[in-house]
């Protein structure tokens, strides 16, 4: 699968950057391509491109504060709170690929 | 810019002697204190604090994370330390922790951007297993900022 992602936490020093770190790892792992956007205290970083939201699969959207959707409204996202992905997120990825048969 | 600016041998404590988180967080911030970092113990915990009630900075694999915006912070570092024992701390795989990670940032936004990415990169290494596995490994500071320079 394509995997990109975006990652938001509260205070957007320590969670954003560590769990766009985890998703990452976990995918790889799992065989797939990934790209986490971290949006943090310093602003966007690994900023997703429009052909690369086009060709993703899903789009994971880790985040405790509000992250703007309007670019992913004809994508599949799964819409997470920072904790799911920092608990466990190899599992975070075995869903999503049951969710959709890959 | 390059990831040895932020880190510092003598902010890293692999012996530490707290029992209790706060114990944890003045031993930290007093070796931030000691080093120059901070200019106010008891308010650079305060400002800790304050991010600790906004959520959970326990990360799960035994690692905690606290970190606040702080005006007592004269430049922006990141300590380490690490404990003998397992120390309480809400942790999102309910497990104590005994390996800290304390964020040291000023609470002028505008201040050291540079800085701010350098610890935004640090702490997406704190998300790779490997790393973690080798600090809790690590025998000497100077070891740590190997590691986490790597």
């Amino acid at each position: 699968m394509k995997i990109v992602g975006v990652t938001a936490c509260t205070a957007g020093i320590a969670h954003t950057y560590i769990v766009a770190q985890k998703i990452q790892d976990a995918a790889e792992a799992a065989g797939h391509e990934c790209k986490i956007e971290t949006q943090g205290t310093i602003g966007a970083d690994n900023i997703l491109t429009d052909e690369e939201i086009a060709a993703a699969d899903v789009v994971i959207i880790a985040h405790d504060i509000a992250v703007d959707q309007a670019r992913f409204k004809d994508k599949k996202v799964v819409d997470i709170p920072i904790s799911t992905a920092m608990k466990n997120p190899k599992s975070l990825i075995a869903t999503i690929e049951k969710k959709l048969g890959k | 810019m390059d990831l040895r600016e932020i880190l510092s041998e003598d902010i890293i404590d692999l012996d530490l002697k707290g029992t209790t988180k706060d114990e944890i967080l003045h031993e930290l911030s007093q070796h931030l204190f000691d080093a120059g970092y901070i200019t106010d113990i008891d308010q650079f915990v305060k400002d800790i604090y304050v991010r600790e009630a906004a959520g959970i900075t326990g990360a799960g694999n035994h690692i905690a994370i606290p970190h606040g915006k702080s005006s007592a912070v004269k430049k922006i570092t990141i300590a380490v330390g690490r404990s003998e024992h397992y120390v309480e701390w809400e942790s999102y795989d309910e497990q104590p922790v005994n390996l800290f990670f304390l964020f040291c940032v000023s609470d002028d936004e505008g201040f050291a951007q540079n800085h701010m990415r350098l610890l935004a990169e640090l702490a997406g290494k704190i998300g790779k297993d490997s790393l973690v596995e080798a600090l809790q490994g690590a025998q000497t500071p100077a070891e740590v900022i190997e590691i986490l320079t790597a």
